[in-house]
């Protein structure tokens, strides 16, 4: 069963193959519990391969996933968002016709396993308008929930994704891009609201905007042509030479 | 309105309104106002209950269906062939089994055809009517072939009411009355947490999957119950008009519930009765004035439907009231 010792999140020799390509190779990674991770990597590096693989949208090549130290390489999507995988996407990907409370409500409802219940009104499921409500609270967007997602900035809709994903009560949050399309002033509002995420969430986060990288992450895995280049602290990071030859470029001496 | 939370507007959304109300205080008044118009009518609300089916695939839970007169088909013919071949002429059951049968054929071709999507889904949907109809064409020990069965009547309802092609008055009543029921049944589906889920496989399949739903059950299971409806509403044809033939499983009867709907407005759950009554006297009219050149009108309104009100009569109904709201706040 689960080890005290084992981290939230795991891969070992994960192998991802599209024909000769290799998208993921021999990757050996840990989100430890409660972790803020982020992973880096320039363009094509295969990071979004890698939540998929995690989430089970590719099946791997080669190699293992562990939840909390269970194997669940070969579990179904929706099994694995069951044991506590959930995610955001790079692109949204909401019910845009629906309102925000009504987004955050199905993923609520699938999480409290009531998403197949034919007899009782949607609208009776108090537990699950309720937690959805908090969530939508948490992140500040209580003035926008009767609003349909096309209606919303596309700032307030990564928002959205956050709160979907958290209504799935997940013990490791995947954030891929989270910052993706949003103005620069808007990026705290995103920002903070990571930052109060709760503490035994293991966050793993894909991100390009280096600030926002080096003000959430504790830790930091760089990946280039799907496999671990480097991985260390912030500060080991940003000391790297080899790493910011690959990827940080100057931006980092200025 | 407005003065309602979003948590508060969704906990009553489900409650019945007062318009609701409406559609069954119109089909009443026309029983008692066009007493020569009854078989019309009851054609008209056996039209609402197939398109009412559809809605529930196409218009909430996304699927693209070509083919659900298979299952109107499916339900027509077992009425027919229980009633000529085994004496069972109970309405009531006969539609039960009508039900089961339409179902069950929902079902299973549910589960292969539901691994695709998009034009591969509708072409496969296409093919299940077809094979159907072929089927029904070439039993002709069973379902009379390409003659059908003509000539069937049916017994008491219940053993009590006298129920017959010819007796018009009791045939809309009863009609009438599994059309509230059916409709009862949809709109509670599409009410709870079940109808909530498959509006977002219709809204985004990919994160439909990402937060854990089994979204091919829940579509099988859906797609399953909307053909037993259909097949309740081919069962009721037969019954109605004493007759089934391979009209019932054709593409004509498919592409007419599409065009019902798109009228009406789909995904709305009163576009099935808009879309019906519009359509069926649109058509009855038409035919009366141009016996040979009515389809040319139901095509002209199509086209202007197309054009300017794609979500049909009930999303341009709901425009204008936006609209005139907008004026009387601002």
């Amino acid at each position: 069963m689960t080890e005290a010792s084992s981290p939230a999140l795991e891969t070992r020799g994960l192998c991802k193959n599209f024909g000769a390509l290799e998208v993921a190779r021999e990757v050996n990674f840990r989100l430890e519990r409660g972790a803020r991770h982020a992973l880096i990597g320039p363009n094509g590096a295969g990071k979004t391969t890698f939540i998929n693989l995690l989430t089970g949208v590719l099946l791997p090549s080669r190699g293992n996933i562990l939840l909390d130290g269970e194997d669940v390489t070969s579990l179904a999507q929706a099994t694995r968002v069951k044991r506590g995988i959930a995610r955001t996407f790079q692109i949204n990907q909401l019910f845009r016709g629906l309102t925000v409370q009504e987004n955050v409500c199905i993923a609520v409802a699938e999480r409290l396993g009531v998403g197949g219940s034919m007899l009782r009104p949607a609208g009776k499921r108090a537990d699950v308008i309720e937690e959805a409500s908090r969530l939508i609270e948490m992140l500040k967007l209580g003035g926008d929930a009767g609003r349909r997602i096309i209606e919303l900035p596309y700032g307030r809709q990564r928002l959205v994704e956050i709160a979907i994903a958290l209504g799935l009560s997940p013990r490791a949050l995947l954030l891929d891009e989270p910052a993706a399309g949003i103005p620069s002033a808007e990026s705290h509002i995103l920002l903070d609201a990571i930052a109060t995420l709760p503490k035994d969430i293991a966050v793993l986060i894909i991100e390009h905007d280096m600030d926002l990288v080096f003000r959430f992450a504790e830790r930091i895995t760089v990946l280039v042509s799907g496999a671990i280049f480097a991985e260390g602290t912030p500060s080991e990071i940003a000391a790297n030479r080899e790493v910011r030859s690959v990827y940080l470029g100057t931006a980092l001496d200025g | 309105m407005a003065s309602f939370t979003a948590a508060e507007q969704l906990a009553r959304r489900h409650r019945f309104q007062w318009w609701e109300t409406l559609p069954w205080i119109a089909a009443l008044a026309a029983f008692f106002a066009f007493p020569n118009y009854l078989a019309f009518g009851t054609q008209v609300l056996i039209t609402i209950l197939f398109a009412l089916s559809v809605d529930l695939v196409l218009g909430y839970a996304g699927i693209v269906t070509l083919g659900h007169a298979a299952f109107f088909g499916a339900g027509a013919y077992t009425v027919g062939m229980l009633a000529s071949h085994f004496g069972w002429t109970e309405p009531l059951s006969g539609l039960l089994a009508a039900a089961l049968v339409a179902g069950a054929v929902g079902l299973v071709s549910g589960l292969v055809l539901l691994r695709t999507t998009g034009l591969t889904l509708l072409m496969l949907t296409l093919c299940t009517m077809t094979l159907l109809e072929q089927a029904a064409n070439m039993g002709a020990a069973w379902t009379g072939g390409f003659d059908g069965i003509p000539g069937l009547s049916f017994g008491k309802i219940l053993g009590l009411f006298s129920f017959d092609v010819l007796y018009f008055r009791s045939q809309y009543l009863y009609v009438l009355t599994v059309l509230l029921i059916c409709f009862l049944i949809a709109r509670t589906l599409i009410y709870s947490s079940f109808g909530q889920s498959l509006t977002g496989v219709r809204e985004n399949l990919l994160r439909m999957h990402a937060v854990g739903a089994p979204v091919r059950a829940r579509l099988v299971i859906a797609y399953a119950i909307s053909a037993a409806l259909a097949g309740v509403a081919g069962g009721l044809f037969t019954q109605a008009t004493g007759f089934v033939n391979l009209a019932v499983l054709g593409l004509e009867r498919a592409a007419g519930v599409l065009i019902v709907l798109i009228l009406g407005g789909y995904g709305r759950l009163y576009g099935a009765f808009v879309g019906a009554v519009a359509y069926m006297v649109l058509e009855h009219f038409l035919a009366k004035a141009y016996p040979t050149a009515w389809q040319l009108g139901i095509g002209i309104v199509l086209v202007v439907v197309a054009l300017y009100a794609r979500n049909g009569i009930l999303g341009l109904a709901e425009t204008l009231r936006g609209k005139r709201r907008q004026r009387s706040a601002s």
